[in-house]
């Protein structure tokens, strides 16, 4: 590819990060980890840009090749150097605006999504990224029906872990 | 419930404050390093499947008095063994290049998940028909041998040759076969994981 592409390429990567980073976020336990995993969907959405055609958003493009990675391509390294883990990482909430139940509330929310399996976890990315039905089953190729049963089954399945 | 995952959904994206921003300085250099996806592993060990098949069939040649007595007794059956394997190992890899080439991480994660299994059973069909192929082809070469060259075989007693013979297939096979077993298990656990998970909400 030539060196217009690749400007092209890391100019909507650079103003799309955020995707990546918090896909890394929800599949990986430590900083080491989460490199790799944003190295590697990088790679990924480099390799598959030649077929990007520009019909739908880069960033809808992006989480289908983001969550592709996360959820099949991906191999979690054995590196397990902890920098950062889900909680703290996650958990940043202003005290001001937020009283210790809901944080409390919050930190539990956050535990029981890790908690949740590959799948229901990229369900649920997409509902906290305020996509609907039909986006999401765009993205995970499944029909729309699907989509909001397999939802409200997740959030039945958060409830237990939550209320054991 | 509802409410609570709308007080997550509000707190999750507040995060892209915090997230990290890497520059473009930081994003080029990473265009250029290679990936270490399971697609790739996946197809560096069925090379290396096909090249350990190869070498097995076409490259362990002893010369010895009791090698060229055992071709001898073959005679023909070796020239068409030779040519079956042939045609099955490029059978195999064309198959297996041909589903290769179809895995796209554009494509839906089901699809996906499904292209890279289609890959790897490629080479599980490939890896059956040579331990089939080495087990029918080994015991007939074996009778032959017997018929026709019994003085090749060292042991003089022939119940005892042939459970030797039983023997050694077996521990070949069971290790091959534990050793895929493990290779595989290690590398396609989670994803067989998921993909039955999706098939479940398949269209």
């Amino acid at each position: 590819m030539d060196k217009a592409q690749q400007e092209k390429f890391v100019t909507l990567l650079e103003e799309n990060q955020n995707i990546v980073h918090k896909i890394c976020r929800l599949y990986t336990n430590n900083q080491d980890q989460h490199n790799d995993l944003f190295q590697e969907i990088t790679i990924q959405l480099w390799r598959a840009f030649p077929k990007f055609r520009g019909d739908s958003k880069f960033s809808t493009w992006m989480y289908r090749v983001g969550l592709n990675t996360a959820i099949t391509l991906y191999r979690k390294s054995k590196r397990t150097v902890t920098t950062q883990d889900f909680d703290s990482v996650m958990f940043r909430i202003s005290s001001e605006e937020y009283d210790d139940t809901i944080e409390q509330q919050l930190k539990l929310m956050y535990s029981a999504v890790k908690e949740l399996n590959d799948i229901e976890k990229a369900l649920v990315f997409l509902y906290l990224e305020d996509k609907n039905y039909r986006e999401i089953s765009e993205t995970m190729g499944i029909s729309e029906v699907n989509a909001r049963v397999k939802m409200n089954r997740v959030k039945g399945k958060l409830k237990k872990i939550l209320n054991p | 419930m509802v409410d609570e995952l709308e007080l997550l959904k509000k707190d999750w994206q507040k995060q892209e404050a915090h997230l990290p921003k890497l520059t473009k300085k930081d994003l080029y250099p990473m265009l250029l390093k290679k990936s270490s996806s399971i697609v790739k592993w996946i197809f560096l060990i069925s090379m290396a499947e096909f090249a350990f098949w190869i070498f097995m069939a076409f490259g362990l040649k002893f010369d010895s008095e009791s090698v060229s007595n055992v071709e001898n007794a073959l005679g023909d059956t070796e020239i068409i063994s030779t040519v079956i394997h042939f045609s099955a190992l490029i059978f195999f890899m064309a198959w297996f290049y041909k589903n290769y080439k179809k895995i796209e991480s554009t494509d839906s994660p089901h699809i996906l998940m499904r292209n890279i299994l289609n890959t790897r059973k490629t080479v599980k069909y490939y890896i059956w028909f040579n331990i089939i192929f080495l087990m029918v082809g080994s015991t007939a070469a074996y009778a032959l041998v017997v018929k026709r060259s019994p003085d090749t075989i060292a042991v003089e007693s022939p119940m005892l040759a042939g459970l030797a013979f039983v023997a050694i297939m077996a521990v070949f096979i069971g290790g091959l076969l534990l050793f895929y077993r493990l290779i595989y298990g290690i590398l396609l656990r989670r994803l067989k994981g998921n993909y039955e998970e999706l098939k479940k909400l398949e269209i």
